[in-house]
C-alpha cells in the first residue's frame, strides 16, 4: 500500500477551499496578522502563486501544495530523535510529542511544506471548542506538517474491520481531497490498480514537483493542456 | 584539606572520566545497534561512529597514564 | 592575601595577574555578570513563551542561534589546532602562544556547544537524543565530535598545565587544595617529565585530526540537504579553513590585550605577532580560493536555483553583507598584513577583528540567503533577528571574556615551565637540530 495523491490542474480553479478544509480538519493554529507578516502563518496545505508568461500574456495561478510524501524524504534523513519518518503505507508521519523542535528537517525540506509553532498554538475565541478531537493541537516548540490526514485512515480502517472487509477507495479521503469543488484533487492507494489515482499517476501529463532531485513525491500534479 | 582527602578526590575524578566516557560507549552503541535496527543509517555513518569509541577510551587512557605515571615519578621521600 | 613568595620569581609578570588581580578585574567581572544575568533572564523569557520571541520564520528557520553555533566553534580552532600543529613543527616561538590558544578552544567550545541546545523549540525534550537518537542525522555526529573535541582539547590544555600548577602549589597561592588537587603530585623530576613529554605528543597527535573532523561535520549540517548553496563537496574544508582563519584572528586579538593589559611585552614580541599574522594573511589567501572556487562552480553551472541564491548574495538583499564578508576577510588583512610597514601591533589588531568580523558574517552569509530562497516559488525570506537573539549573542562573548578571566585570575595564561625549559634547552636543541639538517661536513674534517 503507497497512499498518493493527484492533482488535477486542468480542474484546479485555483480557490483554495482545500487550504481551509485543511486547516479545520487538522487544529492547524491561526496566527495572528502580525506574526503572520513575518512569515509564520501556518498552512499544512499552501496556494503555491505561479507566473507565467510575461505581460500582456501573463497569468497567474495558484496551485495546491500539500506535504510531497516523498518515498526518499530529505526531512526524515536528518531528523536527530526520529520525529518524522515514512511509515509502512507510504505517508511520512510525525511524532509530535518527539520532536525536539531542531527545525532540521525544516531547513532540509526541499518544498519548504513544514511549520513551526513559534508560540504556543492560538485559536480565535469561541474556535478553540470547535477544534477536532480527532488531532491532537500541537504544543509549542513542535514542527508539523501534512500527514494526509492519517487520522482518518485509522478510522476507515477499523470501520473495514468492523464491517469485516477490505477498505475501499472512498473510505480514506483526506479533507482536501473531500472538500475539492470541482475534484480536482484525487486520492488513494498508487499500487492498487483499482484506484483512480493509479490510472492517473500514469497520465502522459503527470509531473512532479523538483523530480529531478530524486525525492519520488507521492503527490502528482496534471498538467494544464491548453 | 588534608593529604588524603586531594588524594581520594584526584581517584574520584579518574573514575568519574572513565564512567564518563564509558557511558558515552554505551550510548553510541546503543545508537549503531538502533540505526541498524531501522535500517536507516548509510553504512558510512555506522563506520564512523564506531571510530568514535577508541577515540574517548584514548583519551580517557593517555590522562589515567600521566596520573599514574607522576604518581610513580615522584620523589622517594613523599611516598607515605 | 598572604604570598609564600620570598624570592622573586624569574617570570614574576606571569604570575602578576594571578597574585595581584587588582580593582579593575573585579569591576569588570561585575560589569559581565550584569549582562550574562539579563542574558539570562531573556533565556528564561524564550523558554517560558517559545521561539516565537525570536526573529525567525519561515522558511528562514535558523538563525543567530545556529550562525553563531558555527562561529564559535569556528573561533574554538585556534587554539588546540594551532598550538598542536605549531608544538608539532617544533616551532620555538609557540612557546608564550599555546597556553592562550587552548584556553580558548576549551571556553568557546562549551559556549559553542550550547547554542543548538539554546535554538531547539523543546529543549526540555533534550534527553530524546540520548534514549532515542538517531545516528542518520548529522546532528547527532556533532553531538559525539564536539563531545570528542571539547574532552580532547581539555585534557590537551590541562595536560601541560600540570607544572605551572606545581609552581602556583608551591608558591603557596590560595586557594591551596585546588592546586594541590591539580598538580597531581608534580615534581618535576625526570620520569615525571618523560610522562608528560610523551603524553602531549600522543595528544597533538590525536587532537588534529578530532579538531579537522569537528568543523567538517558542522559543514556536513548543511552540506547533507539538498538545499542549494548548501550542498557542496568543498563545505568541508571550507569551513575548516574558515574556522582556523577566524581562530587565528582570535588569538592574535587576545595576545594584543593581554599583552597591553599586564604588560607582557618582555613575552610577547613583534616576532611572535609577525609570524602569527603571516599565518593569518596565508589563511586570508587560502579562505579567497576556496571562497572564490565556491562560488565560481555554482555560477558556471547555472543551475536556477542555485543561481537564485548566487544572485540574492552577489546583488541581492544580502549584498552589502556579501562584499563587507570579502573586505573584511580579504580585501583589509591582505593590504594591512601584506606590507611590513602596516603590519604593525595596530595592523595586526584592525586586521584580526576585521577576520573575526567578516568571519561571522560569512557564516551568516551561509545560513540565511539558502534558507530565505526556497525552491518552490515562495516569497523570499526575511530575517530580522530580535533583541533576544542579539542579547544571546552579547552574552555568549561575555561569558567568554569571564571565563577566560577566571581562567586567567587562577592560572597563567603564558606557560612558565615551557618558556624555562626554552630559555635552558632550546637553544642548544635547535643548534643541534639545523646541525642535522646540514650536509655531512667535509670527510677530511669530520673525522676526530
Amino acid at each position: 500500500m503507497k497512499w498518493g495523491m493527484v492533482i488535477d490542474l486542468q480542474k484546479c480553479t485555483g480557490c483554495g477551499e482545500c487550504a481551509a478544509a485543511c486547516k479545520l480538519e487538522n487544529n492547524v493554529a491561526i496566527v495572528d496578522s502580525g506574526e503572520s507578516e513575518m512569515g509564520r502563518t501556518m498552512l499544512w496545505m499552501d496556494m503555491l502563486t505561479i507566473y507565467e508568461g510575461e505581460y500582456p500574456r501573463l497569468r497567474v495561478r495558484q496551485i495546491p501544495r500539500p506535504c510531497m510524501h516523498c518515498d526518499h524524504p530529505p526531512c526524515t534523513k536528518v531528523c536527530p530523535v526520529r520525529a518524522t519518518y515514512l511509515n509502512d503505507e507510504g505517508i511520512v508521519a510525525q511524532i509530535y510529542p518527539q520532536c525536539i523542535g531542531c527545525r532540521y528537517c525544516m531547513a532540509a525540506c526541499p518544498y519548504t511544506v513544514k511549520s513551526f509553532n513559534w508560540y504556543k498554538p492560538e485559536f480565535p475565541p469561541g474556535m478553540a471548542r470547535a477544534t477536532n478531537p480527532d488531532v491532537s493541537v500541537r504544543p509549542v516548540g513542535v514542527v508539523e506538517k501534512c500527514t494526509f490526514c492519517i487520522h482518518r485512515l485509522q478510522v476507515a480502517k477499523e470501520q473495514a474491520k468492523f464491517e469485516a472487509r477490505d477498505l475501499r477507495e472512498g473510505d480514506f479521503q483526506p479533507a482536501c481531497a473531500d472538500s475539492c469543488p470541482t475534484g480536482a484533487i484525487v486520492f488513494g492507494d498508487l499500487e492498487n490498480r483499482d484506484h483512480q489515482v493509479n490510472r492517473l499517476a500514469h497520465s502522459p501529463r503527470a509531473e512532479k514537483l523538483l523530480e529531478d532531485l530524486g525525492t519520488e513525491p507521492k503527490v502528482i500534479y496534471l498538467k494544464e493542456v491548453d | 584539606m588534608n593529604k588524603k582527602t586531594i588524594e581520594a578526590l584526584q581517584i574520584l575524578s579518574i573514575s568519574l572520566i572513565w564512567m564518563l566516557f564509558t557511558g558515552i560507549a554505551v550510548w553510541i552503541v546503543s545508537l549503531l545497534k538502533e540505526s541498524l535496527r531501522l535500517h536507516d543509517a548509510p553504512d558510512a555513518s555506522v563506520g564512523i561512529s564506531i571510530v568514535a569509541i577508541p577515540v574517548f577510551f584514548t583519551l580517557a587512557s593517555i590522562l589515567t597514564y600521566v596520573f599514574i605515571g607522576l604518581r610513580k615519578g615522584r620523589k622517594e621521600e613523599s611516598e607515605p | 592575601m598572604e604570598h609564600a613568595s620570598a624570592r622573586p620569581h624569574p617570570d614574576a609578570a606571569l604570575l602578576n595577574p594571578i597574585e595581584n588581580p587588582g580593582k579593575m578585574y573585579y569591576y569588570i567581572v561585575v560589569g559581565l555578570l550584569v549582562i550574562i544575568l539579563y542574558t539570562g533572564f531573556v533565556y528564561v523569557r524564550q523558554l517560558w513563551y517559545g521561539l516565537g520571541v525570536t526573529g525567525m520564520a519561515q522558511p528562514v528557520t535558523w538563525g543567530f542561534y545556529i550562525i553563531n553555533f558555527v562561529f564559535f566553534i569556528g573561533i574554538s580552532h585556534a587554539g588546540t589546532l594551532i598550538s598542536a600543529i605549531l608544538r608539532l613543527s617544533k616551532a620555538e616561538w609557540r612557546r608564550p602562544i599555546t597556553r592562550m590558544a587552548e584556553v580558548i578552544t576549551a571556553i568557546v567550545l562549551a559556549i559553542g556547544g550550547l547554542h543548538p541546545i539554546i535554538d531547539l523549540g523543546r529543549p526540555d525534550r533534550i534527553s530524546h537524543l540520548f534514549f532515542n537518537g538517531r545516528l542518520q542525522s548529522p546532528l547527532l555526529w556533532d553531538v559525539a565530535s564536539i563531545t570528542a573535541y571539547f574532552t580532547a582539547s581539555t585534557i590537551y590544555l590541562y595536560i601541560p598545565l600540570i607544572p605551572d600548577i606545581a609552581i602556583l602549589r608551591d608558591r603557596g597561592v590560595k586557594p591551596r587544595w585546588l592546586y594541590e588537587f591539580l598538580a597531581w603530585g608534580w615534581q618535576g623530576t625526570e620520569r615525571q617529565h618523560k610522562v608528560l613529554d610523551r603524553a602531549m605528543n600522543i595528544l597533538m597527535v590525536m587532537v588534529i585530526p578530532i579538531a579537522v573532523s569537528v568543523h567538517t561535520i558542522i559543514s556536513y549540517i548543511f552540506a547533507m540537504t539538498v538545499q542549494p548553496g548548501w550542498h557542496s563537496t568543498i563545505f568541508g574544508p571550507y569551513f575548516v579553513v574558515g574556522a582556523i582563519f577566524s581562530g587565528i584572528a582570535a588569538i592574535l586579538v587576545l595576545m594584543i590585550v593581554f599583552r597591553k593589559v599586564f604588560h607582557l611585552e618582555g613575552y610577547l614580541k613583534h616576532i611572535h605577532f609577525n609570524y602569527l599574522s603571516i599565518l593569518l594573511l596565508i589563511m586570508s589567501l587560502i579562505w579567497f580560493y576556496f571562497t572564490f572556487s565556491e562560488y565560481l562552480t555554482g555560477f558556471y553551472g547555472h543551475e536556477p536555483n542555485e543561481m537564485r541564491v548566487f544572485w540574492y548574495k552577489f546583488a541581492g538583499d544580502f549584498a552589502p553583507y556579501f562584499w563587507a564578508m570579502i573586505v573584511c576577510n580579504f580585501a583589509l588583512p591582505v593590504a594591512l598584513l601584506c606590507n611590513s610597514k602596516t603590519r604593525t601591533i595596530p595592523g595586526i589588531l584592525i586586521a584580526s577583528i576585521s577576520v573575526i568580523i567578516g568571519m561571522w558574517m560569512e557564516r551568516l552569509i551561509i545560513v540565511v540567503p539558502s534558507l530565505a530562497n526556497p525552491r518552490l516559488p515562495y516569497p523570499t525570506g526575511i530575517y530580522i533577528p530580535s533583541h533576544t537573539e542579539w542579547m544571546l549573542f552579547l552574552g555568549g562573548i561575555s561569558v567568554f571574556i569571564l571565563g577566560y578571566m577566571i581562567f586567567a585570575r587562577f592560572f597563567p595564561v603564558i606557560s612558565i615551565w615551557e618558556i624555562e625549559e626554552g630559555r635552558h634547552e632550546s637553544a642548544k636543541i635547535v643548534t643541534e637540530r639545523i646541525t642535522s639538517y646540514m650536509p655531512d661536513p667535509e670527510p677530511s674534517t669530520a673525522g676526530e
